[in-house]
């Protein structure tokens, strides 16, 4: 892409989904995550290590807010617990939330790239060229849900990370990153992409549970669900469907109605309107005890 | 999946070249310009051995006891990725991030590889001819009472193998040894329901109660309990199931209960005994003898006892009564006591008396080969071969999968009784702290190079046998497996019965084949099913089931006496990553955060906020922990899931050798009392009292949460709703 033609056709390169000229077809990757099954015991987060190449980075960048945990627990108490007049123990329970990039459908990353290295793909994924990308950061600036990742250094050079023999774990299928690229969650496009061509090979589409992304695959308890949003045969339609969460609206049908809607869909930050691909299901908390 | 039928050790054989099929991918090895290796074409390969296509072998994850079954990506001959293998009846195609990390343990930079032994402060390699002839020199003239062989849990032919060598030294003494272990549960078990380890069906309760048992992070078998648990979920009948956790130290469990209910260290048995007492008011049927044996625990002192209030009391006895049937479990934070068995068996009573037995708490499957079936570790074991060694019993002494130095408490003096064993002999991964003081190390596989079978304790779906087989070549040439070294040194004894035998796959091969009818086999040729049962990795086995019996007789437990000199209890953490430290140097984990803390790579001193204000202590303090037995100085952590009698420690880091794990934390192992189970002598974890010194040091705290420390400001990031609001059952 020269930069001419990036210039004179700006409108379409941060074309966002959705939009009625260019619908979802036939793929549209997206989740749906239970935070009531969700444990927090972070089997995700290292699948995701194991399967993306993350680099770890120790202790000391870690410090400096370094980490690259594409697949990161967030853990939240409730709010008045051990504030003054507060609670004194979290009596019912921590809050756990996984947190990856949201793919969403506006990105507010891929607008302020200024050498648009990450963009849209057709089946709604956020993709990120590690080639194009300059370091800017500005992505990172800009997502407000904190899953872009800056590679400060240059973790295959560097012997801590993977050193002899551990070098030997890398998956051949995903790009080690070097200094200076910005990188993030790809709902492991390389096995989207592997699933995509055996099933265009056999002139067929993909069909649901074809794709398991690595942090599902390894969840103890089902929390994540991952498909074909399109797909009216899969789980994660089927769950987004149930719950009345639309991709393309910022207020669902549960922020209409006041108090027990039976419905706990929802997704974060809605209201900035960034339309994210995932969509999260409440936890609950029995009343009766 | 490979189809079976293909020759497996061809397969090995092409692996053996696939030194030089990594070499051409280009991923560090550069042999081949250095001309060591042959460059063997891939036109030669087998058949389905193609470049860039990932090939898939079932094995058995051997990161902790639960025998999680795990399937390994292949690639050019490395194992890149293990997850869960989709047919097993413990995990269900799930792996925990402890298994995954697996492979950290399998490439790790810092493994021991070759034999080496001591020479002076520091050591030597040898080769492995000497290192056997040498063993067995040292064992001439030595009686069998003299030689002591102290393991891990340890099952299937290993076992096998490591009794009848024993044996053929006419020693009786193999201690099998872990540091965190349900041993005070399997007795109390055995007592209340007739069996060490009955089968918890927790996708049957509508309410669990759980008293310390971590069943979700690091309990029995966590990976199948957390698939049961979602189960629990989603709901019986459509209704979702309600845990409630009493616990003095929130455990990830705690974390995602309904009710989390903090008690008072210690008392969790009285607290059970009142809920019993409670239940019997509200008009649950209670035997003579239970209700005479509780009838002194009305509300008022249980409340005074235990610090929950009156009001949760009644609400939970309201949820036990209306909800049946239930499931009360008894974990690691309640029996960490001197009174230890007593909590246990108050706990297990209230299954008696919500008619639990036979509903959730089922009789377990039991594989037919009693032989095969798992030695569970424990700590008791360990007191006595430590007592054996400080009398000076012992002349020789064989360690396997277990690091005592680490572990022990130094109150044990464990490291000094050590020195009166003449000469030691360590298997090992890693030079860990117990094979530093050995006289001789012998370098291991590691469990995705070996050879095995494994009988998981705990057996949820019917019995079943977990083959471990390699995913790849050995990395290191002089690295052997468990099983091959107790083959050479048992044909040292016994040449003529295992003449038969070249290696330990070879005898592992022979044994399975001996047994193919009752393994389920039939008229199978024998390669075949030999085929078949690598390519499954699981061998399903038609399984008694033990019968349920058992009592309701328990002891009351007692009061606590209160410490002036050290007024707080130390619980020491136990995270379902680290355990008790033996990988704590895979990085994976060391940059896992905590789930609770989010703190990583080290240790921390969780303190109640209220506890914290009084002691003027603020977050990142370094606070210096003393017990009778010693002191170690770390971070604070403001922590409100811990009770305020209570300060915890997470175990598992503050080891002295590995790259990811030296000068990382501390271990509070070490600083434990010498208190132990009144009824089953295993080490009372929980009862260690202590006293806590603000230092003039302070630190950041280096964790995961932000700077607003777990808190959302009315930001709808992690959203809870009341149950009352929801209806699961109408729910994809």
């Amino acid at each position: 892409m020269s930069v001419t033609n990036l210039l004179e056709n700006w409108s379409q390169f941060r074309h966002f989904h959705p939009v009625d000229d260019k619908p979802h077809d036939p793929y549209k990757w997206a989740m749906s995550i239970d935070l009531d099954t969700c444990t927090g015991c972070n089997a995700c987060s290292v699948a995701c290590f194991a399967e993306n190449n993350i680099p770890v980075v120790g202790k000391d960048k870690f410090e400096h807010g370094q980490q690259m945990h594409w697949m990161r627990i967030e853990r939240y108490w409730d709010e008045d617990v051990s504030n003054p007049g507060g609670r004194d123990f979290p009596d019912q329970g921590a809050q756990f939330l996984p947190m990856m990039c949201q793919q969403c459908e506006a990105a507010p990353c891929e607008t302020v790239c200024p050498v648009a290295a990450t963009n849209h793909t057709p089946d709604g994924l956020n993709s990120q060229i590690y080639n194009r990308c300059i370091g800017s950061r500005y992505c990172s600036a800009n997502c407000p849900f904190k899953v872009r990742y800056f590679n400060w250094y240059d973790y295959p050079t560097d012997d801590s990370v993977w050193p002899a023999e551990m070098n030997q774990q890398l998956n051949p299928d995903v790009s080690v990153r070097s200094k200076g690229v910005m990188e993030k969650c790809t709902f492991c496009v390389q096995r989207i992409s592997a699933a995509k061509i055996t099933a265009k090979n056999e002139g067929r589409l993909v069909h649901d549970g074809e794709i398991q992304t690595a942090c599902q695959q390894a969840c103890p308890t089902n929390a994540i669900t991952f498909g074909n949003l399109v797909d009216t045969e899969a789980r994660v339609h089927k769950q987004w469907e149930a719950q009345r969460v639309e991709i393309d609206k910022d207020k669902q049908e549960k922020d209409e109605e006041k108090g027990g809607t039976d419905l706990r869909g929802y997704r974060i930050l809605e209201e900035l309107r960034a339309y994210p691909s995932v969509m999260y299901l409440e936890r609950v908390r029995e009343s009766a005890v | 999946m490979i189809e079976s039928g293909f020759d497996r050790r061809d397969f090995l054989k092409v692996l053996g070249w696939g030194g030089a099929a990594v070499a051409l991918t280009g991923c560090g090895n550069t042999s081949v310009q250095d001309g060591k290796e042959t460059v063997v074409s891939y036109v030669e390969a087998s058949d389905y051995m193609i470049p860039g296509v990932s090939v898939y072998f079932n094995s058995t994850c051997a990161q902790c006891d639960a025998g999680c079954n795990i399937n390994g990506r292949v690639r050019e001959g490395r194992v890149l990725k293990l997850e869960g293998n989709p047919a097993s009846g413990i995990n269900h195609g799930k792996l925990c991030g402890l298994g995954q990390a697996g492979v950290q343990h399998h490439y790790n930079p810092d493994r021991v590889r070759e034999p080496l032994l001591r020479k002076g402060s520091g050591g030597e390699t040898i080769t492995w001819e000497a290192a056997l002839k040498l063993i067995n020199e040292k064992l001439t003239g030595v009686s069998g009472e003299q030689i002591a062989f102290l393991s891990g849990s340890v099952s299937g032919h290993l076992k096998v193998l490591l009794g009848n060598y024993l044996d053929s030294l006419s020693s009786k003494n193999h201690f099998v040894y872990e540091a965190i272990s349900p041993a005070v549960q399997r007795a109390a078990n055995k007592k209340s329901y007739g069996v060490e380890m009955p089968k918890f069906s927790l996708n049957k309760a509508k309410v669990i109660l759980s008293f310390g048992a971590d069943f979700l992070g690091s309990w029995v078998s966590p990976v199948h309990f957390s698939q049961q648990y979602a189960q629990f979920r989603k709901g019986v009948e459509g209704k979702r199931g309600v845990l409630v956790q009493v616990e003095s130290k929130m455990t990830l469990t705690g974390a995602n209960a309904d009710r989390w209910l903090a008690v008072r260290p210690g008392t969790e048995g009285v607290l059970a005994l009142g809920l019993v007492n409670a239940l019997g008011a509200a008009g649950t049927a209670l035997s003579a003898d239970v209700a005479a044996a509780v009838k002194d625990f009305d509300k008022a002192r249980v409340t005074k006892d235990t610090g929950v209030s009156g009001e949760h009391i009644d609400k939970l006895v309201a949820l036990l009564k209306e909800r049946t049937p239930s499931l009360v479990l008894s974990g690691n934070g309640a029996e960490g006591f001197a009174h230890g068995s007593q909590n246990a068996a108050a706990i297990n009573l209230l299954n008696h008396v919500l008619g639990n037995i036979g509903k959730t708490v089922e009789a377990p499957a039991v594989v037919p080969f009693p032989q095969m079936l798992s030695a569970n570790g424990n700590s008791a074991s360990l007191k006595k071969l430590n007592d054996g060694m400080a009398a000076g019993t012992y002349k020789v002494l064989f360690s396997y999968a277990a690091n005592p130095v680490f572990t022990a408490p130094a109150s044990m003096k464990l490291a000094d009784n050590l020195k009166k064993v003449g000469f030691k002999v360590a298997f090992a991964h890693y030079l860990d702290e117990t094979a530093l003081e050995a006289d001789l190390v012998l370098p291991l596989d590691s469990a995705l190079e070996d050879w095995g079978t494994h009988i998981a304790e705990y057996q949820p779906e019917g019995g079943q046998i977990s083959i471990q087989q390699p995913l790849m070549e050995k990395l290191h040439a002089n690295t052997r497996g468990a099983g091959d070294i107790l083959l050479a040194l048992i044909k040292q004894r016994r040449a003529e019965e295992y003449k038969a035998f070249d290696d330990y796959y070879a005898y592992l091969r022979t044994a399975v084949l001996q047994n193919k009818a009752a393994l389920g086999g039939g008229a199978t040729e024998d390669d075949t099913f030999w085929d078949e049962t690598l390519t499954s990795g699981i061998v399903k086995v038609a399984g008694t089931t033990a019968a349920l019996s058992g009592s309701t007789a328990i002891t009351a437990p007692v009061s606590m006496a209160s410490d002036a000199q050290y007024p707080l209890f130390l619980i020491p953490g136990i995270t379902a990553n680290l355990r008790d430290g033996r990988h704590a140097n895979q990085p994976w984990l060391q940059e896992s955060p905590d789930p609770l803390t989010t703190i990583v790579w080290d240790s921390w001193v969780e303190i109640h906020p209220k506890k914290a204000a009084e002691l003027g202590i603020v977050e990142g303090d370094i606070v210096e922990v003393t017990s009778k037995s010693g002191s170690v100085k770390a971070q604070a952590y403001l922590f409100p899931g811990i009770h305020p009698d209570a300060i915890s420690i997470p175990l598992g880091r503050g080891q002295s050798w590995g790259r990811y794990a030296k000068g990382y934390g501390v271990n509070p192992f070490q600083i434990l009392d010498a208190v132990f189970d009144k009824e089953t002598g295993e080490l009372a974890i929980n009862d260690t009292r202590v006293q806590i010194k603000k230092t003039s040091k302070r630190v950041i705290v280096i964790k995961d949460e932000g700077s607003g420390g777990g808190k959302q400001f009315g930001r709808k990031i992690a959203v809870s709703v009341s149950s009352n609001e929801v209806d699961l059952s109408k729910e994809v």
